[in-house]
Parts: structure tokens; sequence; C-alpha cells
């Protein structure tokens, strides 16, 4: 019986982290969809929206604002409007003018971008740890047997939900809007796309923003369950959606759901039942093994291979 | 263009011959490294503000045999790169004594520097054994070991009598090094350690590992490492109802801590060099550091004052400015300072020097425990 709660309480841990790694993950796997290039510097762009969040909830605070609600969705609504304007910001500073070159230029000035971004938030905030405020606490306890009780905390429905609502409204977006539909089509062959009078400039900005905003609510998200933020927060969350991205297979948005759950289901449970020592060369060799087999990722489409 | 190259050698030039007179006046000049900027920069403002105080008294009271010290500072990010290039600096700048660095990782390269070009080292922070154990003749420090503070935690913990310990460490030198001590003497004991594991440094999840902990059922955690992780496994521990006693080194003593486990923080216990501040004896000296508007309780202020102090002491009691001659000075006198009566071993370490176990508070503040 406590084998079977501690194998749900991790199971919950690994689905929670892993369903904010879909979140980010989803930013890298349709600009590779569309442009074929990898975004590094989206990291860095969940980083500052956890900043942004951090920033409005600290600000309202000291206003003397109490109803938690309103906080957060300020907090959200910040975060995201300053993530997105990164997001496109980036997208035409950095991307759109070696757009079309040899495909390692714009991962060079992707690359770039990451650095500057970071460091410039290592000079802007400072270097040191902040700690988020704890505003979301408790949970549900079930199951106590002896010494080892499994919780389900508030936080933890926050994330699920939120990833869940997120997820259902771009698959609706993607599906069902106009923007959407054009954003498949320039996914499919940018330059007919564009012959059929698709603005692919816009599209592609539009990409950049829909990913910088999941971005930004799971830097909201992931801030607050872990506890603090500091400039390199983005690096190795960033590293791990990308991870995602591929293991689900690059290019897509059910896949990076997938492969966020999938990395943070088995990190959780190699820390839980071997060591936590452990946790990375399980997830990346995992991530070998699976492109091993499957070059494409779990649901990858065979075909791509653009440029 | 060929004016303004002219205008250019003639500038250089002159700041050349400016730099040599300043050379020329008789000051001793004291370096000062460590980190003004980067994760741990609030370690390197107690050790540049003790030094600062130090070097202004010492040359109230008529400097250093009828010589002023000088305090010239340098940053080296705790980056032992960075280190390197600062200790060639001082090289260059014609610096003979040095206060510091801070981390271990960044004073280990240094010194072999230092020991190469005859400057005396004295480091008030570093606590790696390592450092002493090459056998060099100028490095000395004003601070405790490693190998003594793991001791003095596994002590009071098998004290307590716990039934289960588990040991978590951040698996870089400093961190494993203190949680290896721990395991070590809590297993002379004979205390049970449920659980001996690292985490990665830098990481922000660790509700594996909290939910580890729970089910293994353990009444005590020590961690070896530093603020930003043990912050956060307290604050993660506390949410998941985890609520064992946790303990950690130096490292995780400094309020940062409370900015990131905010009411978590409550309770946790830190071995710490004594606060030499409260000591009577020290009343005056306190006195200046607040007058100055500064915080003389940091673990390093008093240790970088004092270092400070023992360059000039050693100074006067060799009466010689070759740094060979004031470290045998060092080795072979006793001299009074405000971290006690120091004496050095023929390594360069303090013959004693005690850590003591605090515990903690969530608002930054830290009593001791007995």
């Amino acid at each position: 019986m406590q084998d079977l709660l501690y194998f749900s309480q991790q199971l919950i841990n690994g689905l929670t982290i892993g369903s904010a790694y879909a979140l980010i993950a989803i930013g890298y796997t349709m600009v590779y969809g569309i442009i074929g290039m990898i975004n590094f510097a989206h990291g860095e762009i969940y980083m500052i929206g956890a900043y942004t969040a951090l920033i409005a909830i600290t600000g309202l605070t000291a206003l003397g604002l109490a109803w938690l609600p309103l906080i957060l969705i300020v907090a959200l609504v910040c975060a995201i409007i300053v993530s997105s304007t990164m997001g496109w910001a980036v997208e035409r500073v950095a991307y759109r003018p070696v757009r079309g070159r040899h495909r390692l230029i714009p991962l060079i000035s992707a690359i770039g971008m990451s650095i500057f971004l970071q460091n410039y938030v290592h000079l802007a905030q400072g270097s040191r740890n902040i700690g988020f405020p704890l505003l979301i606490e408790g949970g549900f306890k079930f199951g106590s047997d002896g010494h080892f009780e499994m919780s389900l905390s508030y936080m933890q429905i926050t994330i699920f939900v939120t990833t869940l609502i997120c997820m259902t409204v771009l698959s609706l977006f993607i599906s069902r809007s106009r923007t959407g539909r054009a954003c498949r089509a320039v996914s499919q062959d940018l330059g007919m796309a564009s012959l059929l009078g698709i603005d692919t400039n816009r599209i592609i900005s539009a990409t950049f923003i829909i990913g910088a905003a999941l971005a930004a609510v799971a830097g909201l998200l992931l801030g607050m369950y872990y506890g603090s933020v500091d400039p390199l927060f983005g690096f190795i969350a960033g590293l791990k959606a990308f991870t995602a991205a591929v293991l689900g297979g690059i290019g897509s948005i059910p896949g990076a759901m997938l492969g966020g759950l999938i990395l943070g289901v088995s990190e959780s449970m190699t820390s839980g039942y071997l060591s936590g020592e452990y946790k990375d060369v399980v997830s990346f060799g995992l991530l070998i093994l699976i492109l091993l087999f499957k070059p494409t990722g779990l649901l990858g489409k065979p075909e791509v291979e653009k440029i | 263009m060929t004016t303004s190259l002219k205008k250019l050698v003639i500038a250089v030039s002159t700041s050349v011959a400016l730099m040599g007179a300043g050379q020329a006046t008789a000051d001793i000049k004291i370096g000062i490294a460590g980190p003004m900027t980067g994760p741990v920069a609030q370690y390197g403002d107690m050790q540049f503000s003790g030094a600062r105080m130090a070097i202004e008294q010492i040359n109230a009271n008529g400097g250093v045999m009828g010589e002023k010290l000088v305090g010239v500072e340098y940053d080296d990010v705790c980056d032992p790169k960075q280190a390197v290039t600062v200790a060639n600096r001082m090289v260059n700048d014609g610096v003979r004594y040095v206060i510091g660095h801070l981390c271990s990782s960044s004073t280990q390269p240094a010194s072999d520097i230092y020991e190469d070009e005859g400057i005396l080292m004295i480091t008030p922070a570093s606590t790696s054994p390592e450092i002493t154990e090459r056998g060099y003749e100028l490095v000395f420090r004003t601070i405790g070991l490693d190998s003594m503070q793991g001791p003095v935690a596994a002590n009071y913990i098998a004290s307590q009598n716990p039934k289960r310990v588990a040991i978590v460490h951040d698996k870089q030198q400093y961190g494993e090094g203190i949680a290896t001590a721990v395991r070590d003497t809590l297993k002379e004991k004979g205390v049970e350690i449920a659980m001996f594991e690292g985490v990665t440094a830098g990481a922000k999840d660790f509700s594996s590992l909290v939910t580890k902990l729970k089910q293994a059922n353990v009444d005590f955690v020590y961690f070896g490492g530093y603020h930003p992780e043990l912050g956060l496994i307290l604050r993660q521990a506390r949410q998941a109802d985890l609520d064992t006693k946790f303990m950690g080194p130096e490292g995780v003593g400094n309020k940062d801590i409370n900015t990131i486990a905010g009411e978590a923080a409550e309770g946790l216990l830190v071995t710490l060099p004594p606060s030499f501040d409260e000591k009577e004896e020290n009343k005056d000296l306190v006195k200046a550091f607040e007058d100055k508007g500064e915080d003389p309780s940091g673990p390093f202020v008093l240790t970088s004052y004092a270092a400070v102090q023992l360059v000039a002491d050693g100074i006067e009691a060799a009466q010689s400015k070759d740094p060979f001659d004031v470290a045998a000075a060092l080795r072979s006198g006793t001299f009074e300072t405000p971290i006690g009566t120091v004496e050095y071993d023929k390594a360069g370490d303090m013959k004693s020097f005690e850590f003591v176990v605090y515990e903690w508070h969530s608002d930054g503040s830290k009593t001791p425990v007995n």
C-alpha cells in the first residue's frame, strides 16, 4: 500500500513538472515547425516571464492588494505582455535579418541572443536567487499509511489545470482560427503560403508571440511552484523543454505535450527509485534511445527535412 | 593622425611616470581579492568591509613601521579563472600581501601564483583543507577547515539521538566534502544513515527528493552545499509537510536563505564561526563598524579584519617587509586579534578555531544552540 502511494506521489510530482515542460516545449516546436530553426533564446523568454510575474506580484502586494486571484491574473497578464513583446522583438532583431541564410547562422544568432538576455537580467536584477512569495498553500491529503501520506497541493492542481486550459485553447486556435490555418499552411510550405497571399512575416511573428506567451505562463507557474528565480533559471528549463520537444517529435504540438510529460515522469521516477544524481542521465539517455529507434521523435512526421 | 598618436604616447608615458611615482612613496600595498559581483557577492562585501576597517584603523594608529597601508581591491567573481587573472595583476601591481580569496576554488589556483612570486596570502574565508595541505610557505588563513566543521555538525546531530539521518549534498568540492565528513563521523558514532544522495547545483525542483525523504522516514537531514538549493529544499519540504530538522554548513547561513525559504527557514541549524562581534572585547570595534553604517555580524567581516591585522603585526614582529620574514614571524609568534588569540602551525592553519551550532530564524537572525 505504501509503495503504491509512494509511486503515485512521484507520478504526481513528475506530471506537474512535465506539464510545465510541455508549455515551454510548445515554443520550441512551433518555431521549428514553421521556420525550421531552434530558438535557443526561448528559455530566457521563460525566465523573463518569471521575473516579470515576480515583480508584478511584489508590486501589487506592496500596494496593499490582497485578493489572490486578482494578483495572479494581473501578474499573468504582465508576464505574458512582457514575454510576448520580448519574443516578438527577438525575432525581429536577431532572426528575421538572417532568415533564409545557411541554417547555422540563425542558430548562432539565437545562442547570442540567449547569452545577451541572460546577462541583461544579471545586470538589471542582480545575480542572487530571489524568492517568490508563497501564494497558493495547502492541498489535499489522502491515503495516510503510517508515516507516509500522499499529497496533491493546490499549486500542483493549478499547474495541471492551467496547462490543460492553455493546451486546449492552443489546439482550438491552431485547428479552427484563420491565423491558425495560416500557421499550418506556412509550416507546410512557406514559399507556397506566401504566394497564396498569406503574410508569412506576420504568421512567423505570431508564432513567436504565442510561444513566448505560453513560456510566460510556465514562468509564473514554475516560479511559484519552485519558490525562487535567478538569471540562469531559463537555461536548464530551456534545455529540458527542448529535449521534451525533440523527444515528442520536434515540429509536432501534441508531441511536445507528450514529450514534456514523459520527461517529467522519467525524472521524478529516477530520483524516486534510483537517485537524484542520475535524473539527467536517465532523461537524456532516454532521448538518445528514442532518437536511435525513431529519429523523428515519438509523434514526429517522417518527411520534415526542410531548407 | 600623427598628432593624436603623439598625444597618446605622451599620455601613456605620463601615466606610467605617475604610476612609478606612486610606487616610490613608501606605502605598503595590501591586495584584497574577493567577489564584488556574482552569486556570492554578499560574502565578498563582508570581506572588503572588514579589511577596509582594519587598514583605516591601523593607519590612524600610525601605520606599520612608520608607513601607511594602502588597500587595493580586486574582483574575482568567485571564479577560478578570474582569480588567476587577479593574482597576476597583483604581481604586476607590486602587491606583496594579499587578503583573500574568498571561495576555496579561487584561493587554490591563486595561491600557486602567490607562492611562486613571493607574495604572502591570508584567506579569511576559504575552508577547503587542500589549500594548506601543499606545504606552501606563504599561505595562511584566519578561518577553520571543513574537516573541523563536519565533526562539529556530526557531534551535534549524534547528541540529538535521531533515529534515521539523511545526508544530501550538491556534488561540489565544498558541499560533498563537508557531507562526507559528517557521514564518516556519524558512522563512527553508530548513527544510522538512511540516505546519502547528491543533487545538482542550480536545480530547482526538489519534489522527488522531498517525497523520498518523507518515505525514508528520516528525522534529521544534513545538507552540504549553499543556500540557493537548501532554501528551495526547505520550502518544498515544508509545503509537503515534511517536518524534520535540517542542518547545513556556513555556506547556507546568510540572509538570502530567508528570501527563498521564508518561514521554512525557522529552526534551521547552521554551523558557523562564532559571532566574534558579540564578544565583549570587540565592543569598540563593533561600534566603529556601526558608525560607518556597516554590519560587523557577517562570518567573514572580523576574520578579514584579523587577516589585515596579522599582516601588520607580522611585519612589526619581523621588523622586515620581506614576505618570507613576515611568514616566519607569523609562524613563531602569538597574536591578539578580534577573532581571539592566533597561533599558526607549520601548514598555515590556526592551531585552534571553533565552529558553533546556531539556530537560524525566519527573520534572518540566529541564536547559539547548546
